[in-house]
């Protein structure tokens, strides 16, 4: 019995370990396992090439191969018989492989050894059930909490219309960004998502909101190529794994005979921002016209989460997200420099009088790294950590609370550059971190391009070189 | 084919690693160097360390054995996958035999060893109620050579 490729999708998702089975020149078989599967098309498979073994040198004498590969979803495990076609080293399926393939690297510390030589692409001759290892979809089903063959169809026009409403609906950038996480988790049941944005510090991104986590890691960076998420940023495009935990434990294989061979010194993996354990992961860049505004990623503690139906539809929802995001920075800098610099406007709380036996904390400015530390501890630091200093100067010399982004954009201390400047996402990025860090300092909005500080402790500044 | 191959001795450790209750999978070929493989579900070493005994389900087992009864050139991969690491076991068909009742309690064992080892990265053995490892058929193999097969660096490497 021959199956179609099509119908096998699932089992391309590398959740199981699959095994190749070759055989020498000389008739000596050959057995290994392999970290992915590939489907290419109706009739052909790309298995990933990574080290130079004896099943890649048998391949290279006799191009008949024999894979085992499970299907998540029942089971149930599949021989594939296959016969060498060639190898890749460019093209998208060799791209979609090395993208995985060097987030999973990244990840675990191991670029640059955990890498992919070629796509091998195999044309498949035949594909049967494996007879001892026949499935069992209702045992998957219970034990996965789900229906079995049921496969969740969130992007229904009537979501994706009321996406589209919520989005044109967000006032601000701030709005904006919790209001697509939160459609995310309550039209398309995605509970743990995070989206980050590029700053001022070129080839770097800045966690601007998160849903779903304990902790909310507003202000967590993440370096281009770094990672699943900076490998999504580096590539701009969107990399999906699932089945992480296995993958992991392969590459963390890898990273202990690299470290027993010294081929890799003993170094810190870069830990992900949000959930512990992923099983799951998608990345997709937010672009307009291929400039890159930032990363939304979503995670899962379920292996298999997200299906290629899911890639597929957020890669085209992440295109109209950085339009979303960029005409929100557009229009909050365009709306601001309408409004007449008015000068400060009266304060919507009144601040109480200093010295009234309100708690005392000491902010620290340290002007070599330009980072901020309250009371000891790290707040912030760069563009927003500026801001912050330069409010809370203006404030102790003159009791001045109002501010306008205009007034920021001004002054030459801050340095903003006059093209694209950010200042709404380090606002946003500034505020939260207050929130979380030191709620007795607080920057809430006035209006469009207007926020008024207020504090509710006293504030003892100590600049430090 | 050359001359047959010298016989190999196993560690301690690694036999003892090979009857664990691991992942274990056994690949032959054809006369048209066609490879055949299919899964093992425990094996056994004898005393000295020089031959295994594989058990498959009989009914995959068939081609395997038409493969080594012309072919005796025999391949088995181990497998731990909580942390990957992994073998290769080269060895000469020597014969088989239809499972007794006490190779199945070494069966269950290695099975349930196998499942429990799944379970510790998130896969239930609830996942495979469908599976079938009996009636079995047991291999014996004469061992004639190891080989690293751990992923990364070295992988292939003749074990010493």
């Amino acid at each position: 019995m021959t199956m179609a490729l099509e119908t096998l999708a699932s089992c391309f998702q590398g959740i199981f370990p699959a095994t190749l089975y070759t055989c020498s020149a000389d008739g000596i078989p050959n057995v290994s396992t392999l970290s992915h599967v590939d489907y290419v098309d109706a009739k052909h498979v790309a298995l990933s090439f990574q080290f130079f073994n004896k099943s890649r040198r048998n391949i290279s004498e006799n191009p008949k191969a024999l894979v085992r590969l499970y299907d998540p979803d029942t089971s149930q495990a599949y021989l594939f018989r296959l016969r060498f076609v060639r190898s890749e080293t460019a093209g998208p399926t060799f791209e979609s492989m090395r993208l995985r393939i060097e987030a999973i690297a990244s990840h675990s510390g191991l670029k640059g050894i955990f890498k992919l030589i070629a796509a091998d692409i195999y044309e498949v001759e035949s594909v049967e059930p494996a007879e001892d290892e026949a499935g069992a979809p209702e045992a998957v089903a219970a034990a996965q909490n789900i229906a079995p063959h049921v496969p969740a169809v969130p992007f229904t026009m009537k979501a994706l219309g009321e996406l589209s409403e919520r989005i044109q609906r967000a006032p601000t950038l701030e709005c904006l960004l919790e209001s697509i996480l939160e459609t995310l988790e309550s039209l398309f049941g995605f509970g743990h998502s995070m989206i980050l944005l590029t700053n001022e510090r070129p080839d770097r991104l800045v966690t601007l909101a998160s849903r779903g986590y304990e902790n909310r890691g507003v202000g967590s960076e993440v370096g281009f190529g770094e990672g699943i998420i900076g490998m999504v940023a580096e590539a701009r495009k969107p990399i999906r794994i699932s089945g992480m935990i296995r993958q992991m434990l392969y590459a963390n294989a890898v990273a202990v005979r690299a470290q027993e061979q010294g081929v890799r010194s003993e170094d810190r993996c870069i830990p992900l921002p949000g959930l512990l354990s992923p099983e799951s992961q998608l990345g997709i860049p937010l672009l307009v016209r291929d400039e890159l505004f930032g990363v939304l990623c979503i995670e899962s503690e379920k292996a298999y989460r997200f299906h290629e139906q899911d890639k597929t539809y957020l890669e085209v929802l992440g295109g109209y997200l950085a339009i979303a995001i960029q005409n929100a920075l557009l229009r909050e800098r365009s709306e601001e420099s309408e409004e007449p610099d008015a000068g400060p406007r009266p304060s919507p709380t009144t601040p109480p009088a200093p010295g009234t036996g309100r708690p005392r904390i000491e902010v620290a400015f340290y002007k070599i790294d330009e980072c901020i530390l309250v009371d000891g501890e790290y707040l912030v630091r760069s563009l927003p950590a500026k801001i912050l200093w330069k409010i809370l100067l203006e404030s102790g010399q003159s009791g001045k609370r109002e501010f306008t982004n205009r007034q920021l954009r001004l002054d030459k201390s801050l340095a903003l550059p006059e093209f694209k400047d950010n200042l709404e996402s380090r606002l946003i990025l500034l505020r939260r971190r207050l929130e979380e860090r030191c709620p007795a300092i607080r920057i809430a909005s006035s209006g469009r391009g207007r926020f008024h500080l207020e504090l509710a402790c006293e504030v003892a500044l100590v600049e430090k070189p | 084919m050359g001359e047959p191959r010298q016989t190999t001795t196993l560690s301690q450790e690694l036999a003892d690693f090979l009857q664990s209750g691991i992942s274990i999978s056994i690949a032959t070929r054809d006369g048209s160097l066609t490879p055949n493989g299919t899964r093992a579900w425990a094996v056994t070493a004898d005393d000295d360390r020089t031959h295994i005994t594989a058990f498959l389900y009989a009914n995959t087992a068939e081609p395997i054995l038409r493969d080594l009864h012309a072919h005796p050139e025999v391949a088995l991969g181990f497998d731990r996958p909580s942390d990957s690491r992994a073998c290769q076991v080269k060895g000469s068909y020597v014969a088989s035999h239809r499972c007794r009742a006490v190779d199945r309690k070494v069966i269950d064992r290695q099975v349930a060893g196998f499942f429990a080892d799944l379970g510790t990265i998130g896969i239930p053995a609830a996942l495979f109620r469908g599976w079938k490892t009996w009636p079995a058929v047991a291999i014996r193999i004469r061992v004639t050579d190891v080989f690293h097969q751990t992923p990364g660096p070295g992988a292939g490497e003749r074990m010493r």
